[in-house]
C-alpha cells in the first residue's frame, strides 16, 4: 500500500529530515511512527501527501509513484489518502455535517450520497447527534473525531495522522484511538506518526521509530520505547 | 452540473459570509470606475466642444478680378485637395451682401461701390492643424490677392484641445490601472483571509480549478456589481448636470447617449474582468503545492 526505496529529504539550508528511509506499509496494516521531535515523522507524513517532494529516492502511494505525479493528479492521490491532524483543520463557519460532507462536495457526490455517507461515518465515530453543531460548539476530541470523520468519509485506502492525540487529554485520546482502530478494522491502512507512549504501549502494534532521520527500529507488536532483549534496529 | 451548482453555492455563501472585505472591494471598483468613466465622459466632452469651436470657415481667399473660369479651376483644384473638407464660393455681390450686414449701423459707409469689393473662396478644413500647408499651396497663385486665416487662434485653439484630451485620457488610464490594482489587492486580502479554507480544500482532494472557480466567481460579483453602481452614478451625473445646469452659448455639457451606452458595456466588461483577474493572482499564490 505504502512503499519507500531509499528516501532522503533534504531541506534548503542543508538541514537533513530522513536519510535513506526504505519502508513498507502492507494493505490494512496500522503503524505507529514514533520518535523524538525533530526526527523526520512530520516530514514523512508530509512526503506521503506530496506537501514536500523527496531530494532522492521513490515512494509508492496505493500503487502509483508520487515522486513522479505530475501536479495536477495530486488532488487524486490525496483523495485517496485522508488526513488527520493535531490542529483538526476543522471550518470554524461550517457545521459539523458541513464540514464532513466538504470532502465529498469537492468530489462531485450527488446530494442524497453526500448525506448518507455523513450520516454513516458520523455514526462511526460516535458524533451521529450533533451534526448541526460548530466546531466552537464542541470539545477538542469532538473536534478531532469530525476532523477523522471527513478524512474517512470517502473510505480512502489510506488514513494518515500526524499527532492526532497530541492537543488531547489521555482519556480523550483513547476515544479518538478506539475511532482509528474502527476505522482500521474496515480495512483501512493506518500510518499514525505520535510521541504518546501511553498508546503506542496499549495499542501493541507495529512500531517504527526515528531518530535523526533514520529509522532504528521496526518492530510488529512494538511499544514506544525499545524492550531490552528485543534490541535496537532490526525488524 | 451537480458540482457547478455546488461552485455557485460556495461562491455566494462566501459573499455573504465575508460582507465587509466584499462590500470594501465593490466601494473601491464602485469609486475608480466611476471616476475612469467620470474622465472619459470629460474627454469626450471636451472633444464635442472643440470641434464645435472649430466649426466655420477656416480659410478666407480673396480673389483679383480674373475670368470666370480662372476662378472655377481654381475652386475646382482646391477642392480636389485631400486636407479640404469643402469649399464654397463668395462672389462680388455675396461680399456685398456680408459688409452690409457687417456695418449696418454704419450706414455712412454702405455707400461703397460693390465692383470694389473682391470674391472670395470659403474653405473649411477637415483638420485645421492643417491650415499652414493649406495657405502655402494658395500663396503666389496670381489669382489670388490675399489668404486670410485666424492663424493664431488656431495654433491656440489646437494646443488647448491636445492638453485637454490629453489629460483627460491620461486621468482615464491612470484611473483605470489603480482600480485593477485596488480589486485585486482586495480580493487578495478576501483571499488571505481564507487560507485556512483552501489548505482544506487541497487537503481534501480538491483540484485547483475547484478551489479556483468559487474565487473567480465571486471577484466576477464583486467587479461587476461596483462597475454597475460606476456606471449609474456617471448616468446620474449627467443627467443632473444636463437639467440643472443650462448650457451656455459657448460650452455643451451633454454627451451622445450612443457614447454613454458603449462606454457602460465597455465598463461593466472591464469591472467583470478586472474581478476575474484580481482573484486569479489573488489565489494563484494559495494554489502552489
Amino acid at each position: 500500500m505504502i512503499l519507500l526505496e531509499g528516501v532522503t529529504k533534504v531541506y534548503e539550508g542543508g538541514t537533513v529530515a530522513l536519510r535513506d528511509i526504505d519502508l513498507d506499509v502492507k494493505k490494512g496494516e496500522f503503524l505507529f511512527v514514533v520518535g523524538p521531535s525533530g526526527s523526520g515523522k512530520s516530514t514523512l507524513i508530509s512526503l506521503l501527501l506530496r506537501e514536500l517532494r523527496v531530494t532522492r529516492g521513490k515512494i509508492w502511494v496505493a500503487g502509483k509513484d508520487i515522486t513522479k505525479m505530475p501536479a495536477w493528479k495530486i488532488p487524486h492521490l490525496r483523495r485517496s489518502v485522508g488526513t488527520v491532524f493535531q490542529d483538526y483543520k476543522l471550518l470554524p463557519n461550517r457545521t459539523v455535517t458541513e464540514n464532513v460532507g466538504f470532502a465529498l462536495e469537492v468530489l462531485g457526490r450527488p446530494r442524497a450520497v453526500v448525506t448518507r455517507q455523513v450520516q454513516q461515518v458520523l455514526e462511526l465515530v460516535g458524533l451521529q447527534t450533533k451534526g448541526d453543531r460548530y466546531p466552537r460548539q464542541l470539545s477538542g476530541g469532538e473536534q478531532q473525531r469530525v476532523s477523522v470523520a471527513r478524512a474517512f468519509v470517502n473510505r480512502p485506502p489510506i488514513l494518515l495522522a500526524d499527532e492526532p492525540t497530541g492537543n488531547l487529554d489521555p482519556a480523550t485520546s483513547v476515544g479518538i484511538m478506539r475511532v482509528l482502530d474502527r476505522v482500521n478494522r474496515t480495512g483501512t491502512t493506518v500510518v499514525m506518526a505520535t510521541h504518546d507512549h501511553a498508546i503506542v504501549d496499549a495499542m501493541r502494534r507495529r512500531v517504527v521509530q526515528l531518530d535523526r532521520g533514520r529509522i532504528i527500529r521496526d518492530e510488529t507488536r512494538g511499544t514506544y520505547e525499545s524492550v531490552s532483549g528485543r534490541g535496537d534496529g532490526d525488524a | 452540473m451537480r458540482r457547478l451548482t455546488f461552485l455557485v453555492r460556495e461562491a455566494v455563501s462566501s459573499l455573504r459570509r465575508n460582507l465587509l472585505v466584499v462590500t470594501a472591494a465593490v466601494v473601491s471598483v464602485f469609486i475608480s470606475l466611476a471616476l475612469v468613466f467620470g474622465a472619459l465622459v470629460l474627454s469626450e466632452l471636451v472633444r464635442e466642444n472643440t470641434a464645435r469651436w472649430q466649426e466655420g470657415d477656416h480659410i478666407i481667399v480673396f480673389l483679383n478680378d480674373v475670368p470666370d473660369q480662372t476662378e472655377l479651376s481654381l475652386q475646382e483644384e482646391v477642392q480636389g485637395w485631400s486636407e479640404v473638407a469643402s469649399i464654397t464660393y463668395c462672389d462680388k455681390a455675396c461680399a456685398y451682401q456680408e459688409f452690409k450686414e457687417m456695418f449696418a449701423d454704419q450706414p455712412s459707409l454702405l455707400n461703397v461701390d460693390p465692383s470694389v469689393l473682391p470674391a472670395s473662396l470659403r474653405i473649411k478644413l477637415h483638420n485645421i492643424d492643417t491650415y499652414k500647408d493649406v495657405t502655402y499651396r494658395l500663396i503666389g497663385n496670381p489669382a489670388i490677392r490675399r489668404v486670410v486665416t485666424a492663424s493664431e487662434q488656431f495654433d491656440q485653439l489646437s494646443a488647448v484641445t491636445k492638453a485637454l484630451n490629453w489629460l483627460a485620457l491620461g486621468l482615464a488610464i491612470v484611473l483605470g490601472v489603480a482600480s485593477i490594482v485596488l480589486i485585486a489587492n482586495t480580493i487578495r486580502m478576501a483571499i488571505y483571509a481564507r487560507r485556512d479554507e483552501i489548505s482544506v480544500m487541497r487537503l481534501v482532494g480538491a483540484s485547483n480549478w475547484f478551489i479556483r472557480v468559487p474565487f473567480l466567481l465571486e471577484g466576477m460579483v464583486q467587479g461587476l456589481t461596483g462597475a454597475f453602481l460606476a456606471v449609474v452614478a456617471v448616468w446620474i451625473g449627467q443627467s443632473y448636470v444636463t437639467n440643472h445646469i443650462s448650457p451656455t452659448f459657448l460650452i455643451r455639457l451633454t454627451v451622445d447617449r450612443g457614447f454613454l451606452v458603449s462606454w457602460s458595456l465597455a465598463i461593466l466588461v472591464f469591472g467583470a474582468l478586472a474581478g476575474v483577474v484580481g482573484s486569479a493572482t489573488g489565489v494563484r499564490r494559495f494554489l502552489k503545492v
